[in-house]
């Protein structure tokens, strides 16, 4: 195909330009001369790339010459940006309102509001003993502000029995746990609150957890219920604590496959209280567990497979460091809710 | 306050995750999952899970990744540092570069304190003190350029020099340089011309 091609396009350029260019030091006037010259040769014979007997394209792009590579801080002096706003204005865009507030949902409460206290010794005394028979007996009516939260939840769910519900809080814990030890993480978001979601989950993302349920020692029971209300009076949310016993065994491995944490042949007792809630008001909510309460007399939990360095206590330059007398301190045994 | 919980229908495969699974996820493994777009290479390599070992297998060690971008220094200046502390073991690594006079000496030192505490922290390492230099290497950063005037209304282009510092530690005692004298270098090649044979002959 026949191509235009413009005659002494690049005369003096080609004389001067090395092939490295852009190493060499090259003359700032000698560029710019050849640039001036060029520019105007190159347009002007661009525009008379018409030809009749073989129709080309109208307008070929003509190839101007390269120029040495000059850096952008260079051309940049004296560029204030004017005001891209009145500009867009005045071309026609219309922008929509912008609003500075945004709706959140909250779909659960922050916390466990008026927390069940276990009573001490629960599951420890054997069940033939009085206290032992008193404690399996003891009946959730005894506490009147939970039998009113179980009425106020059974005006917006009223399939709820504390009966059937127990169990239920059972499978929504194995499943959850099952989801995390999978790390799947939408079934867990169902089964899970918000609050109780990164709990769950803060550090374990580059770990391989083995989480298995054996058995249930006790049936499960509800011990205790409340309804709380958030930021609106009639916004409720209904909180109740199930308590289980069971056999569990858990195994935490680290990234590189180190067992860190349990044994998974080694079943261990639990003994543990849920909080499973629901936002009630909403009709499409589902009952989630939303955390767990470690009594204050709760058992030490196993040591990690590692030694950890225990800050030291705070020394004023002139002390010395007593190794032999120095005892660690001790967390308070508080209740807390995890 | 809480966010709903509006996670669209997302992949099961947990993107961050390079698990070495089997099976059907290997159809997966090719697809590029990676959602951001500062992530380098090498820092992920500390996304890495291994499977559980069984308790038969020996310990594997721990492995940490670390890097710093766009320091202010030569590639090549720093290499020399990198390759003088390379298969050190971690304090004396720190030592040396403490007493070393050159600009990079401080900023790697930086990068090896902050590897040290992220591997205790994040993972998984026992003892602060067990590991050592496995690589270490510099790279070339990306550079600013500038107009460098010479006379005669000459100019050149000058570059801003800026380099990557990337290093991997690894928990164990520094494995020791094999030591080859000069009578196993001869044994060696009296043995390289022991072997010769004439092929096709009778």
């Amino acid at each position: 195909m026949w191509c235009f091609k413009p005659e002494r396009i690049y005369p003096e350029a080609a004389f001067h330009l090395p092939y490295n260019w852009g190493k060499m030091a090259t003359s700032l006037t000698r560029t710019f001369g050849s640039l001036r010259i060029v520019a105007r040769r190159g347009l002007k014979n661009a525009e008379l790339a018409l030809n009749i007997q073989h129709p080309g394209p109208l307008f070929l792009p003509v190839r101007t010459k390269k120029r040495h590579f000059i850096p952008p801080a260079v051309g940049m002096k004296g560029k204030k940006e004017e005001n891209p706003e009145a500009k867009a204005r005045a071309a026609g865009i219309v922008f929509r309102q912008q609003y500075l507030e945004r709706p959140i949902n909250i779909a659960c409460s922050a916390g466990v509001f008026d927390p069940y206290i276990p009573p001490e010794g629960d599951a420890r005394l054997s069940t033939l003993s009085k206290e032992g028979l008193r404690q399996r007996t003891e009946q959730i009516r005894q506490s009147a502000a939970s039998q009113l939260a179980i009425r106020k939840v059974k005006e917006y769910d009223s399939q709820f029995s504390t009966k059937t519900f127990a169990e239920q809080a059972q499978e929504i814990f194995i499943e959850a746990h099952n989801a995390l030890t999978q790390f799947n993480k939408e079934k867990l978001h169902s089964l899970v609150t918000e609050r109780c979601y990164p709990e769950m989950t803060r550090g374990n993302r580059y770990k391989t957890i083995r989480w298995r349920f054996v058995e249930s020692l006790e049936p499960p029971r509800v011990v205790h219920a409340r309804c709380p209300d958030m930021v609106t009076k009639g916004n409720l949310y209904g909180q109740v604590t199930v308590r289980m016993h069971s056999k569990q065994t858990l195994a935490i491995y680290d990234r590189f496959g180190r067992l860190m944490l349990g044994s998974e042949e080694q079943p261990k007792d639990v003994l543990e209280y849920l909080v499973i809630e629901r936002h009630l008001v909403n009709p499409y909510s589902r009952w989630r567990l939303h955390g767990k309460i470690v009594p204050s007399w709760a058992p030490p939990k196993d040591p990690v497979i590692k030694t950890v360095a225990i800050p030291g206590p705070e020394l004023k330059p002139w002390e010395e460091f007593d190794a032999l007398n120095y005892e660690v301190p001790k967390p308070a045994a508080v209740q807390w809710n995890k | 306050m809480f966010l709903s919980a509006v996670l669209g229908p997302l992949a099961t495969l947990n993107p961050n995750k390079l698990q070495v699974l089997g099976g059907a996820s290997q159809q997966l493994s090719c697809l590029h999952t990676s959602i951001s777009l500062d992530d380098k290479h090498w820092e992920k390599n500390n996304r890495k899970v291994y499977p559980p070992q069984l308790p038969e297998e020996p310990r594997r060690p721990a492995e940490v990744y670390h890097s710093r971008r766009q320091i202010k220094y030569s590639k090549d200046k720093m290499w020399y540092l990198a390759k003088m502390i390379k298969g050190m073991s971690i304090d004396e690594a720190i030592a040396q570069l403490e007493f070393n006079d050159k600009k990079g000496a401080k900023v790697m030192r930086e990068v090896l304190l902050e590897a040290q505490e992220m591997a205790v922290k994040n993972h998984n390492v026992e003892y602060k003190s067990n590991l050592y230099v496995a690589e270490s290497f510099s790279g070339k950063g990306q550079y600013l350029k500038r107009i460098r005037y010479h006379g005669r209304g000459m100019f050149g282009i000058m570059d801003k020099v800026y380099c990557h510092y990337f290093v991997k530690l690894v928990e164990g005692v520094p494995p020791k340089p094999e030591e080859r004298t000069g009578f196993d270098q001869a044994k060696e090649y009296v043995q390289g011309l022991k072997n010769r044979t004439i092929i096709h002959s009778l």
